[in-house]
């Protein structure tokens, strides 16, 4: 085995990982806030939430470009006052799969935790305990199955995250070159023997966590 | 002591206009369903606010309008028993009565569910789930949970509406017990006439929002009282 | 009403048929980008009614797509050896090829960087961090850039800062946008940009392999005589005028 496909793996599973830890703590908090509160401004923020999921990675990488580069509208003052850009560097292959993946964690929680009866809620308010705690105590337990099946789905995700990643990760062997954009590598460059090794273990990888997600869904509902 | 209260609610072409005061009693709110009854308790506990009006019990007041106080529901200290009991699922019993008590240690948690398990007759389902209990049972458990903070009034919204009648009985014993026991204020919700009439110490009769007679058992179902309560007391 | 419709299909079928009769795919790399839209230009103008259709990209890319069945009239690729592959696999014409431009190695910095560089023993200073070539796997230009690394003895200093980019031209955005300090990239890519770009040096004679540009019939072409006109205006003194315009340079 190529000692790039070993460190493509391990490259693919750390930015997954590191991912969908980010993921997790924004998405669930964004998912309790869409569903138990109005506020102004809340329609143009769910749909702000759920654009990356139907825009194509590359304009999603697009947007990040503007917004991170060395003369991107943040980017800028960060190179400016430190040097250091995100660009072609892990970090940004992290950034670019939680933009990617978070609508889809978002969508999954929130709908677990809104098919929690509110009377349950009601009935941990008059038994003392602020909202926090009820979020905490009553409403995200059992809003279990759908948090970790959404979890499963976005790691599914961040691990195959290709397009984005490739606009603002880049591709540098060693670097920066997740499994996918691996793949892209040795297909283009008529490497199909490497390229047919890593496709295959990617697919039994997918339907591995496709068949995790499933089993927590299918009991709800 | 006593709770007392005044209340001003629109809500979907509905109108709540209502005052009343009991004391440390059990107080009965009596009426046909949709009259108001389960929306006076919702906004007593405070899961849902008034338009006008105040609330006061024992001294404090949890809401008053005009001077722009509304005290959260988990800061009430109102026990509540929901119509469909509403217990945790994912908790066991002993979780579930548990779960009104904060900042305890372990031993004195332990000693308080303990303690109400007996008062309760719960032995033996402690570390059951609601899932696996019967209507009776989870009506209990529930008054348990209410009951284990030592609340300042409580709040019953048809609690034993869903119950057989040998149950009823029995629970509407253990409801006179507990008004014995704590001296608090105890606001029941029913349409039931016999649950009225044999636990009341004051019944409060509601009609399409508003109330139009208090009084005692006796008072209410004997004297001639209008047209509103007629058709219901001729239901005995 | 069966009429209609018979008269329709038919309407479609020569609608396709005439398109096919009169247009042709060149698969070019990309550093070609720029003249070739204006020999195209002229070639549109020499033969009327005619449909040329450019499929820009990195020379290993296109030559991946030959291979695969793409249905693609003529090849002009950055180096010799991307030609070779389709040849080797016989989906080239034979006789048919022919070497029609070349091309410098540039080293270039964006123009707003302030790091001083003067030449490619520059790019092992410590605030040189990005310098991007093409991948040397699918770009030409890549491997150009490996060899004159590996001349001037820098190739393992700086492997740690390099980016690669899937063609040449996204080479050229990087260090326009100034993403990042440092590119080696083909002369007339330089010039395509020199308001966001200069050129600090120039890879000598024999750093790397001479770069020569050959284009070639791919086999299976429906219009081998356009396709061959192409060729021809592509060789020819108006072709060259074009080519030289850009920065290309004519091979002997």
């Amino acid at each position: 085995m190529d000692s790039t496909l070993l460190f493509s793996l391990r490259l693919s599973v750390q930015v997954a990982l590191a991912a969908t830890f980010l993921i997790v703590m924004v998405g669930i908090t964004a998912a309790y806030l869409l569903a138990s509160k109005n506020f102004k401004g809340k329609e143009l923020i769910d749909i702000l939430f759920t654009l990356p999921l139907v825009l194509p990675p590359t304009v999603t990488g697009y947007y990040l470009i503007i917004l991170l580069g060395r003369n991107g509208l943040i980017g800028r003052f960060v190179y400016d006052w430190t040097g250091w850009g995100i660009m072609f560097t892990w970090y940004a292959a992290v950034l670019a799969s939680f933009v990617v993946a978070l609508p889809l964690m978002i969508r999954t929680t929130r709908a677990a935790i809104e098919s929690v009866d509110k009377s349950l809620i009601n009935a941990s308010l008059t038994l003392g305990h602020s909202e926090f705690e009820t979020a905490l105590r009553v409403v995200l337990p059992l809003a279990k199955k759908g948090i970790v099946a959404g979890t499963v789905l976005s790691f599914a995700r961040a691990m195959g995250e290709f397009g984005a990643t490739l606009m603002v990760a880049g591709n540098i062997p060693g670097k920066t070159n997740t499994m996918p954009i691996a793949i892209y590598t040795s297909a283009s460059s008529g490497d199909w023997s490497n390229a047919n090794l890593m496709v295959i273990f990617f697919s039994l990888m997918s339907g591995l966590f496709l068949y995790i997600a499933n089993q927590f869904t299918k009991r709800t509902i | 002591m006593g709770l007392s209260i005044k209340l001003l609610k629109k809500v979907k072409g509905f109108t709540l206009d209502v005052e009343w005061k009991i004391g440390n009693e059990l107080a009965i709110l009596f009426g046909y369903s949709g009259s108001g009854k389960s929306l006076t308790l919702q906004c007593v506990a405070g899961l849902m606010e008034p338009d006008q009006g105040f609330i006061r019990s024992n001294g404090d007041l949890f809401f008053d309008n005009t001077l722009e106080i509304n005290v959260p529901p988990q800061e009430r200290s109102f026990g509540y028993v929901f119509q469909d009991r509403v217990l945790f699922p994912h908790m066991t019993v002993k979780g579930n009565i548990a779960y009104g008590l904060k900042g305890l240690r372990r031993s004195e948690i332990r000693d308080k569910v303990a303690e109400m398990i007996n008062l309760f007759h719960l032995q033996g389902l402690e570390d059951k789930f609601p899932s696996e209990i019967s209507g009776g049972q989870k009506q209990r458990v529930a008054l348990a949970r209410a009951l284990i903070r030592r609340p300042k009034a409580l709040l019953l919204d048809e609690p034993f509406s869903a119950l057989d009648g040998p149950i009823r009985l029995e629970m509407r014993r253990l409801l006179k017990e507990i008004r014995n026991d704590f001296d608090i204020p105890v606001v029941l919700v029913t349409h039931d006439v016999m649950e009225a009439y044999t636990m009341a110490d004051k019944i409060i009769v509601y009609s399409e929002g508003r109330v139009v007679k208090t009084g005692s058992p006796s008072e209410i179902f004997y004297l001639p009282v209008g047209v509103e309560v007629e058709p219901l007391r001729d239901r005995i | 009403m069966a009429l209609l419709l018979i008269v329709m299909v038919i309407q479609s079928a020569e609608f396709l048929f005439a398109e096919s009769a009169k247009e042709i795919t060149v698969s070019a790399a990309i550093s070609l980008k720029d003249a070739f839209g204006e020999i195209g230009k002229i070639f549109i103008e020499k033969h009327p009614g005619a449909k040329l259709v450019f499929n820009f990209g990195a020379s290993g890319d296109l030559a991946r797509q030959i291979e695969a069945g793409a249905p693609v009239d003529l090849f002009a690729s950055a180096a010799q050896k991307d030609l070779d592959d389709i040849d080797r696999k016989g989906l080239l014409v034979a006789n048919s090829r022919a070497n029609f431009a070349s091309n410098q190695l540039v080293l270039v910095t964006p123009t707003r960087s302030k790091i001083p560089v003067n030449s490619f023993q520059d790019l092992q200073k410590n605030q040189i961090k990005r310098v991007v070539i093409g991948n040397p796997k699918t770009v030409p230009a890549g491997r150009y850039a490996e060899e004159v690394l590996r001349y001037f003895s820098l190739w393992d200093t700086i492997k740690e800062k390099l980016i690669f980019a899937e063609h040449v031209r996204q080479g050229l955005d990087y260090v326009a946008r100034n993403e990042v300090d440092a590119a080696i990239v083909y002369s007339t890519d330089a010039f395509v940009r020199d308001k966001r770009v200069k050129i600090v040096a120039v890879a000598p004679e024999g750093s790397h392999r001479p770069i020569v540009y050959p284009i070639a019939l791919v086999k299976g072409t429906r219009n081998e005589n356009l396709a061959k006109s192409f060729i021809s205006l592509t060789t020819s003194e108006e072709g060259k005028k074009v080519l030289l315009k850009f920065g290309f340079e004519i091979p002997k």
